[in-house]
């Protein structure tokens, strides 16, 4: 089980990773979502803002996000460092993204264009 | 009497059976289409394993290619390894060959593919081979894979991107559900308009269209006289072109009876001609009998 402040700092990570990536920025340009991170075995929310390429981070949860991600802490944290993929705990059923298909692929993209070989 | 089946994941509504005579032997060819439902592929290609002679997968790849790199679709893979008797082919081998001789024809054959050609490629992972040749030929050529297959509106303009891009996204993705990646079922019969208001532009700005039929007409707008090249066409699909204002229809496979059926049957025809196992035939061995059969492309005049 990881802590808040661990999923916090991956998060970070993320962020970092994605905004340092100009051509992921570009690639987002109109992509404006409100996303919420929900960890199923802790108290643990943040919000992802991505508008106009941009990605910010809060957190709690946002009033009506477009995107849900819904994970164990530890899966979350992982995912988010770039440990795993989301591509497999999805298949697995232990993430849970819930939102367009559309939308599914493109966070599943956009977390392989930051941590992929 | 040979018999060929093509096994596929798109709509059954472009069912069609035909008989044709290569080199004295009759063959029946026929396609079945399972509306996008996984699990009667599945069972209609155990029904089939050890009864027909050779069988082709359809509306969905096994491999894609990005360089010299092979990645494997997990959903192709499990209707592949349904069948355990039968030769069954995802036509890649024989893309690798036809598609890029189609390419080559054109330019020496034609005036539609002229030097510094705008072409988009809607999907070029899935023909890798034919995105070489337009990129060997100097052609500026748009990649539209991200466009098309991930909504991501980020045209890749050369084949190291594409590549790199590929390497970076393709193991993982090739995991998911194939109908996350491309349109199948009755996906395949309604254009995605509120994809063509978005993406439309990136047709009207080339000269060439080429790919996946079902990418292009999914997002296809009205046109201005284009080239498309591809396959599986059927005379609607010509009567459709031709009212969205396509110029030339060029299609890769050769027509038996009004339809231009997809590589994954001319490649499992050829299986049956060539008698030798799957992995053992070499792109030579498809480009001799190519050459035998005088495959050419069919170039269609729309308007």
């Amino acid at each position: 089980m990881a802590e808040h402040s661990e999923i916090t700092a991956s998060l970070r990570a993320f962020q970092e990773g994605y905004n340092k990536n100009k051509r992921l920025k570009k690639m987002n340009a109109d992509w404006d979502r409100v996303v919420l991170v929900e960890a199923n075995d802790i108290p643990s929310r943040h919000t992802l803002i991505l508008r106009k390429g941009e990605l910010t981070i809060q957190e709690g949860s946002p009033e009506n996000p477009d995107i849900k991600i819904i994970s164990d802490s530890e899966t979350l944290a992982d995912m988010f460092y770039g440990d795993i993929t989301p591509t497999q705990p999805y298949l697995n059923g232990t993430l849970k993204v819930l939102g367009t298909e559309d939308d599914v692929v493109r966070l599943d993209f956009i977390s392989l264009m930051i941590w992929g070989e | 009497m040979k018999r060929v089946v093509s096994v596929s994941l798109g709509s059954s509504r472009r069912d069609h059976k035909v008989q044709v005579a290569l080199f004295g032997e009759e063959f029946e060819i026929s396609r079945r289409g399972t509306d996008g439902n996984f699990d009667q592929a599945i069972a209609l290609l155990q029904g089939l394993d050890g009864e027909v002679d050779a069988i082709g997968l359809g509306g969905i790849d096994v491999y894609l290619y990005a360089g010299k790199t092979r990645y494997v679709v997990k959903d192709g893979l499990k209707l592949m390894q349904a069948v355990h008797k039968t030769p069954v082919v995802d036509g890649s081998g024989l893309k690798n060959t036809l598609e890029r001789e189609t390419v080559y024809f054109l330019r020496q054959n034609t005036a539609l593919l002229p030097l510094k050609a705008k072409v988009l490629m809607v999907s070029a992972v899935d023909r890798f081979g034919m995105a070489e040749a337009f990129t060997s030929l100097d052609c500026e050529v748009t990649y539209g894979d991200l466009i098309f297959s991930a909504g991501i509106p980020y045209p890749i303009s050369t084949l190291e991107e594409l590549e790199e891009i590929a390497h970076k996204t393709l193991p993982d993705m090739c995991q998911l559900p194939f109908h996350m990646l491309y349109p199948t079922g009755k996906k395949q019969e309604v254009q995605d308009e509120e994809k063509i208001k978005k993406y439309g532009h990136y047709y009207l700005e080339a000269q060439v269209i080429a790919g996946d039929f079902h990418l292009i007409r999914r997002y296809l707008p009205p046109l201005k006289g284009q080239t498309i090249v591809t396959n599986t066409t059927t005379t609607e699909d010509v009567t459709f072109l031709r009212e969205k204002g396509a110029g030339y229809l060029v299609t890769t496979t050769p027509e038996f009876q009004g339809r231009s059926f997809g590589t994954n049957v001319i490649e499992a025809i050829m299986v049956v001609l060539l008698q030798k196992p799957w992995p053992k035939i070499t792109p030579e061995d498809y480009l001799n009998l190519l050459k035998q059969l005088d495959f050419k492309p069919r170039i269609l005049k729309l308007n």
